[in-house]
């Protein structure tokens, strides 16, 4: 449950005062906060993101180290997890945007 | 056992254990505190490749595994009623309460959602204002940050239908109380990498010195992990007990500094009971006086339940490395990961479930008692 996934940041913005992102994980995006990492962040940089927060910045070369190794494990539930909601996300904007 | 199967560093990793077997003088007992680290070790087999010069055991490193009990069954009672959405992560869903799991809840109408971040549920809370939204608050130091935030931007933005039910445990008590059981036999330890991205190594320095073993920061990768060992061993060798960073390239000596304060600020320590452990003075996270509107327990008047663990379920002495998971009488039987009667079965990274998924459970092994 700890394991962080490494991802890179596409942009930045603000969402009422908190730091935010957009992360990309492998081709999956989503929003992530960056408040932790707000002072070394920038968009480009890579982030260990744990539960849709960036515990750490990393470099790119851990980055893919890491994304590898989680992969190789099995253990990218987290993204799992991100592709499932970012799907029901989806499917509830159809619902709300429909006649 | 296929030692190392598909792993492309195989032939480091395998110069690495010889390295080990080669520094041992003698066997060593080693604990990582890490479900991450326990699968890795399980998976590869690296615990069987060092067998002789180096013993694992596997510590409660698994925040699903040790949830007790009665935080399952307040879930369970939280998720059956009508006006509340339960949000959880996923692996919580199948952890076995005293009746039945939130999946089961589910089937029967509870509205059970399985939620990615803690802000997702806090999302949720701003599009359904007539329901309550409680989030089931579960892990370590990594996840404390996430789950503060949540607390406190509910706060900052207003959010009333929001709350937590809360069973946060931190690493550095629960290593002091087995280091101070009597039947202690861990004479190092591997500390998780992700645990002290966010929280650094200070807290260990004292344990590393007050009870005389090396403490090692490491990653999660089989070849983090035999370095992690390696550098343990090496200090026991030496007659060190020092804290050493293995996971160099992501954690700092004082870790992610921005999250550690936020959770200071909206949580204080309290005792805690660990699933299969018992309570572990000053373990837990609770929150702070001023946010308990934010606290499950306290908005739905829960109160305190005592409930008995399955009786056949032997995780409290696995989770102490007194008893491997295949020792367990109940082990690959009465319990499977489909029909777990204990936490560590649940989780992928319980060690029973990992000693059941990677093929552990075919030959008994001899009792290593020291």
């Amino acid at each position: 449950m700890c394991l962080g996934i490494p991802g890179r940041v596409m942009e930045v913005h603000a969402d009422r005062g908190l730091t935010m992102g957009l992360v990309d994980f492998g081709g999956v995006r989503r929003e992530v906060c960056l408040a932790y990492i707000a002072d070394e962040v920038q968009p480009g940089d890579y982030a260990l993101v744990h539960v849709g927060f960036a515990i750490s910045r990393i470099d790119e070369a851990e980055a893919r180290r890491t994304f590898e190794a989680l992969r190789a494990m099995s253990q990218l539930d987290e993204l799992e997890w991100l592709r499932e909601v970012a799907a029901r996300e989806l499917q509830e904007m159809d619902r709300t945007a429909a006649p | 056992m296929k030692y190392l199967a598909e792993y492309r560093d195989g032939a480091i990793a395998r110069a690495l254990a010889a390295q080990i077997r080669r520094t041992a003088t003698r066997r060593w007992v080693l604990m990582e505190v890490c479900g991450g680290q326990t699968h890795t070790i399980v998976r590869q087999g690296l615990d069987e490749l060092l067998a002789g010069a180096v013993e694992m055991i596997h510590g409660p490193g698994c925040p699903v595994c040790v949830t007790p009990l009665e935080q399952i069954d307040k879930a369970l009672h939280l998720a059956g009623r009508p006006d509340v959405i339960f949000t959880s992560f996923g692996d919580m869903l199948r952890v076995p309460g005293s009746e039945c799991d939130l999946l089961q809840v589910r089937a029967r109408g509870g509205d059970v959602r399985i939620v990615y971040s803690p802000l997702d549920a806090l999302d949720l809370a701003v599009r359904h204002p007539d329901r309550e939204i409680v989030f089931f608050a579960v892990g370590f130091e990594t996840t404390a940050p996430a789950n503060a935030m949540a607390v406190w931007r509910a706060r900052e933005l207003g959010i009333t239908n929001f709350s937590m039910l809360i069973s946060h445990v931190t690493v550095p008590p629960a290593m002091v109380a087995l280091l101070s059981d009597p039947t202690n036999r861990v004479q190092g330890f591997l500390a998780a990498g992700h645990v002290c991205t966010v929280m650094g190594w200070t807290e260990y320095e004292p344990i590393a010195a007050g009870f005389r073993v090396p403490i090692v920061v490491t990653g999660f990768e089989p070849l983090d992990i035999l370095e992690g060992i390696h550098l343990a061993v090496r200090q026991l060798e030496e007659g060190r007990h020092e804290v050493e960073n293995q996971y160099a390239r992501v954690v700092t000596r004082q870790g992610t500094v921005p999250a550690r304060a936020l959770v200071e600020r909206v949580f204080q320590l309290v005792d805690r009971k660990w699933r299969g452990i018992g309570e572990i003075a000053g373990s837990g996270l609770a929150l702070r006086e001023e946010f308990a509107a934010f606290d499950a327990e306290r908005r739905f008047a829960l109160g305190t339940i005592e409930v008995a663990e399955p009786a056949a379920c032997r995780a409290g002495a696995v989770l102490r490395g007194q008893l491997k998971p295949r020792q367990c009488p109940a082990f690959g039987t009465q319990c499977t990961p489909e029909h777990p009667l204990g936490a560590p079965m649940v989780s992928s990274e319980g060690a029973c479930a990992a000693y059941y998924n990677y093929g552990r459970f075919r030959t008994a092994e001899p009792v290593e008692a020291s």
